[in-house]
């Protein structure tokens, strides 16, 4: 008895709501009550948006709910309406916006998620980004990603630059990042840099952007063309192609000693190098087989061998967070979203409209997000990794491309 | 794959059944083992919630971000000298490919002969590509489309230090229609005469 009561209690300490890992959970339903107080409905607003676009929760309707906010919370007012998750709080506003929040599993009194948070008016989309974090933690046991950023290129007076938007497209700030072309930026696995390769003065230079300290450093110059690519998990090393000898090859570039690492070199191309995330294996796009093919290689550049059979051009390669999958743009008539496993088995495609390119992955590997032109002008698009729910998140007049997803 | 869902599916369902189970096993104990009380609908647990359950209100959260600000590229390199474009013909390339056809010989003669003529002259080749591929691949395209043109040149006797390549990939499009006549023309490399300023 007293050993099924410890596993019993040891059992409702990781209670999983919802198994994230099977393909096919049942979505839970969840009530999220507009907070009281000024700014609550929008904060609740942010939380149902970021809950909803993860398919994993379906949002009953406030028309529906039987309790009033006021009242305590009640778990018999929820069961027989088959929700299993209920959401209430409040907002005080003094200097700051202070949010008390209560997450209720309907199976019990207490809340499983009781919580104050601070922030200044200007934070209030963090906060709730923030706040849904925890909720989505509390009911799945995963990290949430909704605090996390995509930045991307985007056309600014002829030039192109850099830009910054929150996940869901919001906050759409400028870096000041030119260049007459910019590909690109990678992020360090701690979020505190980009990695990006721009074209000023017919030179193309490699370009490091410093965001504690928001200054931008050259790492590289040379003729030809530079391109940059993945960093290195430990952030000490950066992969890029280059055409500085010739043709274009793959190098290591140390950022701690400037030293270079020659890693391939052939009479074609070779571009596109993507780390996979333990370091210790790079994907990247060559022709040395007649088309533009993803193939996979030690980081020592060594044991190379071709990823993809199908189609006459697969390109740009990006690794999953987990690194079992490969995430990349092949050719299907227009340039499809496909993805595959590193020994080219599991091939599907995930987009069909327009033309799509430069797939990256959210950091808990359940998102991608990418590059289209299906209603026009070139913008970034988000989608869950099985291919639903895709938007585009740019603003509609800026043209944009080559989104990366933030790691943190 | 299906079968690969199949599993998924019952793993589901094992799951869904353990957690029902829990659920249930955790709800007698908290009621005293009830033994009537197995239905799906079952009424809310008696318990009441002691008070030092409630959580005490922790130090709130505070919500901070790492601030953004707009940085200036400093190294933005003055525009390059003076230039004379349109001396010679584009050199065209078929698709995905990067061999100069045996139709250009005579170009490339012409502009082995203006480099030997005019020996100061330096020459800068630009790799274009049609706008269908994607953009880093199409970037390379074209890098290796101007790399094949100044190999063609240095084999006719022009100095290679005197012809600069660079790519603009899919980015300059001399034709903006989705045609092939207009992805014929885009899919070139440019000649550029670069004139040293003062001279």
């Amino acid at each position: 008895m007293l050993a099924i009561h410890f596993w019993l209690s040891g059992a409702a300490e990781a209670k999983i709501y919802i198994d994230i890992t099977s393909p096919s959970a049942k979505k839970l339903p969840i009530a999220i009550y507009d907070l009281q107080g000024p700014y609550g409905k929008e904060i609740s607003e942010i939380i149902r948006d970021d809950l909803t676009f993860t398919g994993l929760f379906v949002y009953i309707d406030k028309a529906s709910y039987i309790e009033d906010p006021a009242q305590a919370y009640n778990p018999g007012n929820w069961r027989p309406l088959g929700i299993e998750a209920v959401v209430k709080g409040s907002v005080g506003v003094t200097k700051e916006l202070t949010v008390t929040l209560n997450l209720y599993d309907t199976f019990e009194i207490r809340p499983i998620l009781s919580k104050q948070y601070q922030a200044e008016k200007e934070l209030i989309r963090q906060m709730a980004h923030n706040i849904a974090n925890d909720i989505y933690t509390a009911l799945t046991n995963a990290p949430g990603i909704f605090r996390t950023k995509i930045a991307f290129v985007a056309e600014d007076d002829g030039e192109k630059g850099i830009y910054l938007m929150d996940w869901d497209g919001q906050r759409v700030r400028k870096l000041g990042l030119k260049g007459t072309l910019v590909l690109s930026p990678h992020w360090s696995s701690d979020g505190s840099k980009i990695f990006y390769s721009s074209e000023r003065g017919r030179q193309w230079g490699l370009y490091l952007l410093d965001f504690l300290r928001m200054s931008e450093k050259r790492v590289f110059v040379s003729r030809g063309t530079n391109m940059a690519g993945d960093f290195f998990p430990q952030g000490d090393r950066v992969m890029f192609s280059s055409s500085k000898d010739g043709t274009p090859d793959l190098f290591i570039l140390s950022l701690k000693d400037s030293s270079l690492k020659k890693l391939t070199s052939s009479y074609g191309i070779e571009v596109s190098p993507s780390v996979s995330p333990d370091g210790d294996y790079i994907t990247f796009v060559s022709d040395r087989g007649g088309s533009p093919q993803l193939y996979l290689m030690r980081s020592d550049g060594s044991d190379t061998r071709r990823v993809t059979f199908e189609g006459s051009y697969n390109t740009s390669p990006s690794w999953s967070p987990k690194g079992d999958r490969i995430v990349f743009s092949c050719r299907r008539g227009k340039n499809q979203i496909c993805m595959v496993k590193p020994d080219g088995s599991e091939l599907v495609q995930l987009t069909e409209q327009g033309n799509n390119e430069d797939p990256s992955f959210s950091p808990d590997g359940r998102y991608i997000t990418f590059t289209s032109d299906r209603e026009g002008k070139q913008g970034v698009y988000i989608m869950r990794a099985n291919g639903e729910a895709q938007r585009r998140i740019s603003p509609k007049g800026l043209r944009s491309s080559g989104p990366r997803w933030s790691p943190n | 794959m299906k079968e690969i869902m199949a599993k998924a599916l019952r793993m589901n369902k094992v799951f869904i059944v353990l957690a029902v189970a829990v659920i249930l096993a955790s709800f007698m104990l908290l009621t005293g083992c009830q033994k009537k009380a197995v239905k799906t609908e079952a009424p809310p647990p008696a318990v009441e919630t002691k008070p030092e359950e409630i959580a005490k209100p922790k130090e709130p959260e505070k919500i901070t971000e790492q601030k953004v600000e707009a940085v200036a590229s400093k190294d933005v390199v003055a525009p390059h000298e003076e230039s004379k474009e349109d001396m010679f013909a584009d050199i065209l390339f078929d698709y995905d490919k990067y061999d100069v056809k045996d139709s250009y010989k005579d170009e490339m003669m012409k502009v082995s002969a203006y480099m030997t003529k005019n020996s100061s002259a330096t020459l800068s080749i630009e790799g274009h590509c049609d706008e269908r591929g994607t953009n880093e691949y199409n970037l390379a395209l074209g890098d290796r489309r101007a790399k094949a043109v100044k190999d063609y040149l240095v084999s006719l006797g022009v100095p290679s230090a005197r012809i600069e390549t660079i790519s603009y990939g899919e980015e300059r499009p001399v034709c903006a229609e989705q045609s092939e006549d207009c992805w014929t023309k885009n899919r070139r490399a440019h000649i550029v005469i670069l004139t040293k300023a003062g001279k």
